[in-house]
C-alpha cells in the first residue's frame, strides 16, 4: 500500500510545478461557420484544409490573406476554383524549378 | 484586376473574413480551471478515495456486498483523479507526453467515467433490494453476485470506451500546420506545403502543436462517431444511472417512511443528498453536452461556440467535483466507517509527530506502511455494512 502522505506530497509537488511554469498557450482554431461574401483572388496567399475527420466539426477551406484567415465553404464553386488556381500556379513553379535544376 | 480588390484593401471589418474561432474565453477559463481548480479536485478526490480504499484494505475484514461496490467506486474515482492532472498537463502543453499517453489517458478517463456512474446505479439497486425487497435480499445480496456485477460493470466500461481508445489520436491538426502558401507579389516566395511558421508573414517559428483528439479515416465514420460517442456517454453515463437511481431511491424512501425506525429520517436525508448531489453535479454538464451534440455540425458564430465551450468547461469541472463527494456521501456517512477512519487518523497523527520532522521522507513512508500493517492485525472489529 502506497502511503497517503507520500502520494499527497507528490500531487502537491505536481501542482506546484503546474502553477510555477508559464503555459505556452495552445490555441486550436476551428472554423465554425463560413464567410458569406466572396474574396478577391489577388488577396489570397494560400489555403489550408479543415476536415471533419479531425477535431473540428465542419469541413472548410481556410484562405490565408494579408488581413488574416478566412473560413470558406468548400461547397461553393468559387472556393474550389481558387484552390485549383493556387495549385496550378504551384505546379507551374514546380515544373520551372525542376527544369532549372536539370 | 478584380473590381473586388479595391474593396478588399479597404476592408477593416474582421468579421467579413469569418476567421477560424480560437475560443478565447474558453481558453482563458481553462488556464484558470486547469491548474488551480482541477488540482484542488484532484487532491481532495485523491485523499478521500484513497482513505476509503485504505480503510477497506487494512481496517476492515469482512466485506458485504455494499462494501464491494463502495470499494469499486473508490477505485474508479481514484483512477479518475490520478489521470486528471496528466490530462490537464497535456492539454496545456500540447500533449507533450506523446501518443501512448494520449490513448491511455483518454481511454482510462472514459473507463472510469462509465464504471463510476454504473457502480452508483448498482449501489442504488443494492439498497433497493436490501430495503424494499428485503425478503429476497439474502439470496440476491451475496458476495458472489456483487463481485460478478462489478466485473460486468468494468467490462462494460471498457467496451463502451473502445471507440474513445480507438479513434483518439495524437497528431498535429492538418489545417493549422499545412498551409499551401502562395505569395502573389513575389512568386519565388512560394512555399510548397509549408508550415505556417515558415511563411513570409509568419509570426515566428513555433514548435509543433499536438492535440489528442478524434481522427477518422473518412467523413462517414467521423460524422457517426462524433455523434455516437457523446450520445452513448449521455445515455449510459448519465440517464441510465439517473433513472435507476430515481426508481430505486424513490422506492427506498417510500419504504423507509412507512417503517417505524427512529433512524429513518437520517436515512431519507442521506438518500436525498445522494440523488441531489448526483443531479447537481452531472445534470448541467450533460445538458450542455446534449446541446453541443445536437448542433455540432451546424454553423455557429465564434461568440456562440466560444460561449458553449466555456459553459462546457465550467460544468465539466462541476461534474468532476462528484468524485470528491462520493467518499463523503457513500462511505464517511456510515458510523462504522467513521470509526475506522478515526483510527487511521490517530495512527497517522502519532507517526507524523514522531517521524516526519527528523527523518527522510522515504524512510517515513515505509514506517507508516509498517505501522499500518501492524494496526491491521490489531483491529479485529468487523461489521456487516456501514451504509446508511
Amino acid at each position: 500500500m502506497v502511503s497517503i502522505k507520500a502520494s499527497v506530497a507528490a500531487i502537491t509537488l505536481l501542482t506546484v510545478c503546474l502553477l510555477a511554469t508559464n503555459t505556452s498557450a495552445v490555441y486550436h482554431e476551428c472554423c465554425r461557420g463560413y464567410m458569406t461574401l466572396k474574396l478577391p483572388f489577388s488577396a489570397v496567399r494560400g489555403y489550408s484544409v479543415q476536415t471533419v475527420t479531425e477535431l473540428c466539426p465542419i469541413n472548410a477551406i481556410i484562405f490565408h490573406t494579408k488581413k488574416g484567415k478566412a473560413c470558406t465553404n468548400p461547397a461553393f464553386n468559387w472556393v474550389m476554383d481558387y484552390v485549383n488556381r493556387i495549385r496550378a500556379k504551384a505546379q507551374m513553379v514546380h515544373i520551372k524549378t525542376s527544369k532549372k535544376q536539370d | 484586376m478584380d473590381p473586388l480588390d479595391e474593396g478588399f484593401e479597404n476592408v477593416t471589418d474582421y468579421n467579413y473574413l469569418n476567421p477560424p474561432c480560437v475560443y478565447k474565453n474558453n481558453h482563458s477559463l481553462e488556464l484558470v480551471m486547469g491548474p488551480y481548480v482541477h488540482s484542488i479536485i484532484c487532491i481532495l478526490g485523491f485523499m478521500g478515495n484513497s482513505l476509503v480504499i485504505v480503510t477497506y484494505a487494512c481496517y476492515k475484514r469482512t466485506k458485504s456486498m455494499t462494501d464491494i461496490y463502495l470499494l469499486n467506486v473508490a477505485v474508479a474515482d481514484l483512477l479518475f483523479v490520478v489521470t486528471l492532472p496528466f490530462i490537464v498537463y497535456n492539454e496545456l502543453w500540447s500533449w507533450s507526453m506523446g501518443p501512448v499517453a494520449c490513448k491511455l489517458l483518454r481511454g482510462s478517463y472514459s473507463v472510469n467515467l462509465y464504471s463510476g456512474m454504473l457502480l452508483l446505479a448498482c449501489i442504488s439497486t443494492d439498497r433497493y433490494i436490501a430495503i424494499v425487497q428485503a425478503r429476497r435480499s439474502f439470496r440476491l445480496r451475496s458476495l458472489f453476485y456483487s463481485r460478478l456485477t462489478c466485473a460486468v460493470v468494468w467490462v462494460c466500461a471498457v467496451l463502451l470506451s473502445f471507440p474513445t481508445f480507438y479513434f483518439y489520436h495524437w497528431y498535429e491538426p492538418s489545417h493549422s500546420r499545412e498551409a499551401f502558401m502562395w505569395n502573389p507579389v513575389t512568386p519565388d516566395a512560394l512555399d510548397y506545403n509549408s508550415t505556417y511558421g515558415w511563411a513570409p508573414e509568419g509570426d515566428g517559428a513555433q514548435p509543433p502543436q499536438y492535440v489528442c483528439e478524434f481522427r477518422f479515416a473518412d467523413n462517414g465514420t467521423a460524422w457517426r462517431t462524433k455523434v455516437a460517442v457523446p450520445s452513448t456517454q449521455l445515455a449510459v453515463g448519465f440517464f441510465l444511472p439517473l433513472f435507476v437511481m430515481i426508481f430505486c431511491y424513490t422506492a427506498v424512501i417510500v419504504t423507509l417512511l412507512r417503517a417505524k425506525n427512529f433512524q429513518r429520517h437520517k436515512a431519507v436525508r442521506v438518500v436525498l443528498a445522494v440523488v441531489a448531489v448526483f443531479i447537481v453535479c452531472h445534470l448541467p454538464y450533460n445538458i450542455t453536452l446534449f446541446y453541443d451534440t445536437l448542433g455540432m455540425f451546424d454553423q455557429h458564430t465564434c461568440e456562440e461556440s466560444d460561449a458553449l465551450q466555456t459553459v462546457k468547461t465550467l460544468t465539466q469541472t462541476v461534474a468532476y467535483l462528484h468524485c470528491c463527494l462520493n467518499p463523503v456521501l457513500y462511505a464517511f456517512i456510515g458510523v462504522k466507517f467513521r470509526n475506522h477512519f478515526r483510527k487511521i487518523v490517530q495512527d497517522l497523527w502519532c507517526l507524523g509527530k514522531r517521524y516526519i520532522a527528523p527523518r527522510r521522507f522515504s524512510r517515513v513512508t515505509s514506517e507508516i506502511y509498517m505501522s499500518t500493517r501492524k494496526s491491521v492485525d490489531g483491529s479485529s472489529e468487523n461489521g456487516s455494512s456501514f451504509t446508511m
